[in-house]
């Protein structure tokens, strides 16, 4: 049997974040991941992420995924792959698997950040090829250039239903539906937003009925739900599709806990089944810390931060730190964490209705039902204003807490201030220069470029663009709407790239004037 | 949140439900109509039913049934998914080849 001071089972962005506090503080860490790549679901996260810098947002998951690995290894933070971890019993005795052999290790301190699983749901036909999780979809796309499908049909609004629709589009599938059977959309508008300008329909409301084929899916039939979560008779409508992906939410993985004996309790705020904690995630039994979504879904930036904080803890714990010295970081950390855990979408908001934001602006509720923000609602917006020139128009309506774009300005045209959640504010009295670094930034691509006066009769829009191929210059082609719809011709006048731009293409089209604030998407032919 | 083992319950008659063909946990090939019979043949538990029926014994370990079948147990004693006891968690987690079991400990990594 071999010791280890501290030993971290799952090496995604809470557990690489544990071993890496560990190590600096001088325990010998091993991790163990079941898997054959590490980082958990980081690898799989090709967007850039929402927050401020000290969350690494506009950084892309996969990333920050390598860029935790290569601090744990400098750290000398041991990572073993394919090492599935079967049972941990008393006195922190855990049993792995690793190829063909059984070995037993004894950690003095043990972190359990093994994640959560995807939930699955029924209707007639949920077991045919074909019927996949969305996570699933995405471990194919992004970690093993695997196409999924041609043409899907995505069940879940949420952030996962939302960026891995978005993923399945670059990835060249054709999403042929969104569908939710709750009334509004549960995700970041923005991602919701991206989806829709391409075209993408909203059925909000609805769900699945049956999913159609003999061996493997061929079509799928979905139909309005009332308030009760039943069917309407006759709302039902059809697809062709050859795969539904359902993204319905995660349960945390705990079992490793309960077999270890911590006390659990079966929390829905919490996704399910999790570990009783105190505030560093160390559970009832002295010595067993939780971080991640094993202890609550949430996402990568809060899990990564409960990581340093149980990391540090752990230390503590062994005594090779003291308890000021715990006690003074787990501040630094819960402020970081509090501070994603605002605005519209912190926890205790989720599946409430919220009408206006907190600048008092009514919400757009045309894209909580269709995904995107209606002509007559964006206007409301402080990042929507009309001038001469060039200058951006920023279509970011909801309280998120996230504001890379007030530093991408190198002329301080946008500001969000010391709010983290506040919409972004276009200063009037600094000049744009049009260089896009914001339309580049904005995680969520909500940033445009616009000049209304490019020359007699025509303006320009410049929009984050991530497909492949990249249009042309001087190409002809579409410029669609927020709901995807064609409007009007447009002409591909520029198209930037630029490392800076960190593979967020800018493209700038040029269309007939009155659609600068209607245009928000380009197809070469539709 | 108060856990529910109580044998006096009475879910009533069975009645059959258009769906109850479908198959919830796949690894087993277990329909909704067996787990919801097997309530009203007295298996109250998440753990009466697994030994019962085999839900959740198979390759996947209940990764993906285990949360269906506790919300079909729930709704057909009338009570809240919250309030039954989860299944017992054992090792291995995973599923282990019986040779590889009896390997122990080679050379450490």
């Amino acid at each position: 049997m071999k010791r280890y001071d501290l030993i971290v089972v799952g090496a995604g962005p809470s557990g690489l974040s544990a071993a890496i506090e560990g190590a600096k503080r001088g325990l010998q860490v091993v991790v163990f991941d079941e898997n054959e790549k590490p980082g958990g679901q980081l690898f799989k996260q090709i967007h850039k992420f929402f927050g401020s810098k000290e969350h690494k947002a506009k950084i892309r998951g996969f990333v920050i995924g390598e860029q935790l690995l290569k601090e744990a290894s400098e750290l000398g933070v041991k990572v073993v792959l394919n090492a599935t971890v079967t049972g941990l019993y008393m006195d922190k005795e855990l049993v792995v698997k690793i190829a063909d052999t059984i070995y037993h290790y004894k950690g003095d301190a043990i972190l359990i950040a093994t994640g959560a699983a995807e939930n699955m749901v029924t209707f007639e036909g949920w077991t045919l090829p074909g019927v996949i999780g969305a996570g699933a979809a995405q471990t194919m796309m992004n970690l093993h250039g695997v196409k999924p499908g041609n043409r899907i049909l995505m069940l879940g609004s949420g952030n996962v239903g939302l960026v891995v629709s978005f993923q399945l589009l670059q990835c060249g599938c054709e999403v042929a539906a969104l569908v939710d059977a709750a009334p509004r959309v549960g995700g970041y508008g923005i991602h919701a937003a991206k989806v829709a300008r391409c075209g993408v329909p909203f059925y909000l409301s609805h769900t699945i009925v049956k999913a159609e084929g003999e061996e493997c899916v061929t079509g799928v039939t979905i139909a309005e739900v009332d308030k009760k979560f039943q069917f309407i008779p006759g709302t039902e409508k059809h697809f062709d599709v050859d795969t539904i992906c359902l993204a319905v939410g995660l349960s945390p993985m705990s079992q490793l806990l309960k077999i270890a004996g911590c006390e659990m309790e079966d929390n829905p705020k919490r996704g399910g089944q999790v570990p009783i904690c105190n505030e560093y995630g160390e559970t009832s039994i002295k010595g067993i810390f939780v971080a991640g979504d094993v202890s609550g879904v949430e996402e990568a930036s809060s899990a990564m931060i409960e990581g340093r904080i149980a990391g540090i803890a752990a230390a503590q714990y062994l005594g090779y730190i003291g308890i000021e010295e715990l006690e003074e970081k787990f501040e630094e950390n819960k402020a970081a964490l509090e501070g994603l855990r605002q605005g519209m979408f912190a926890p205790e908001n989720r599946g409430k209705l919220i009408e206006r934001t907190e600048e008092g602006i009514p919400v757009s509720m045309n894209l909580l039902t269709k995904g995107y923000i209606a002509e007559d609602e964006i206007e409301r917006y402080p990042g929507v204003t009309h001038r001469a020139g060039i200058h951006p128009v920023m279509e970011c309506s909801q309280n998120i807490p996230c504001n890379p774009c007030q530093d991408a300005c190198p002329r301080h045209c946008i500001q969000i201030g010391s709010h983290i959640t506040s919409l972004p504010v276009v200063d009037e009295s600094a000049q744009c220069v049009g260089c896009g670094l914001c339309v580049a930034a904005c995680s969520g691509q909500a940033i445009f470029l616009v000049q209304e006066d490019y020359e007699p009769g025509y303006g320009t829009v410049t929009i984050p663009y991530e497909f492949l191929p990249l249009p042309q210059k001087g190409e002809k082609g579409y410029g669609l709407d927020r709901s995807g719809q064609r409007v009007c011709e447009a002409q591909v006048m520029e198209v930037k790239t630029a490392k800076t731009f960190d593979h967020t293409n800018l493209l700038t089209i040029r269309v007939p004037v009155d659609m600068v604030g209607k245009a928000r998407f380009y197809r070469k032919s539709c | 949140m108060q856990h529910i083992n109580d044998r006096a319950i009475a879910p009533g008659t069975f009645i059959p439900e258009p769906d109850d063909n479908r198959i919830i946990c796949r690894c087993e090939e277990v329909t909704k109509g067996e787990i919801r019979r097997a309530v009203h043949e007295g298996m109250y538990t998440i753990t009466e039913i697994r030994r019962y029926l085999r839900t959740g014994m198979g390759l996947c370990q209940g990764q993906t049934c285990a949360r269906l079948v506790k919300g079909i147990v729930a709704k057909e004693l009338g009570i809240s998914p919250a309030e039954l006891i989860p299944a017992t968690s054992r090792a291995p987690m995973r599923p282990v080849e019986m040779k590889v079991l009896a390997k122990e400990e080679g050379r450490h990594v």
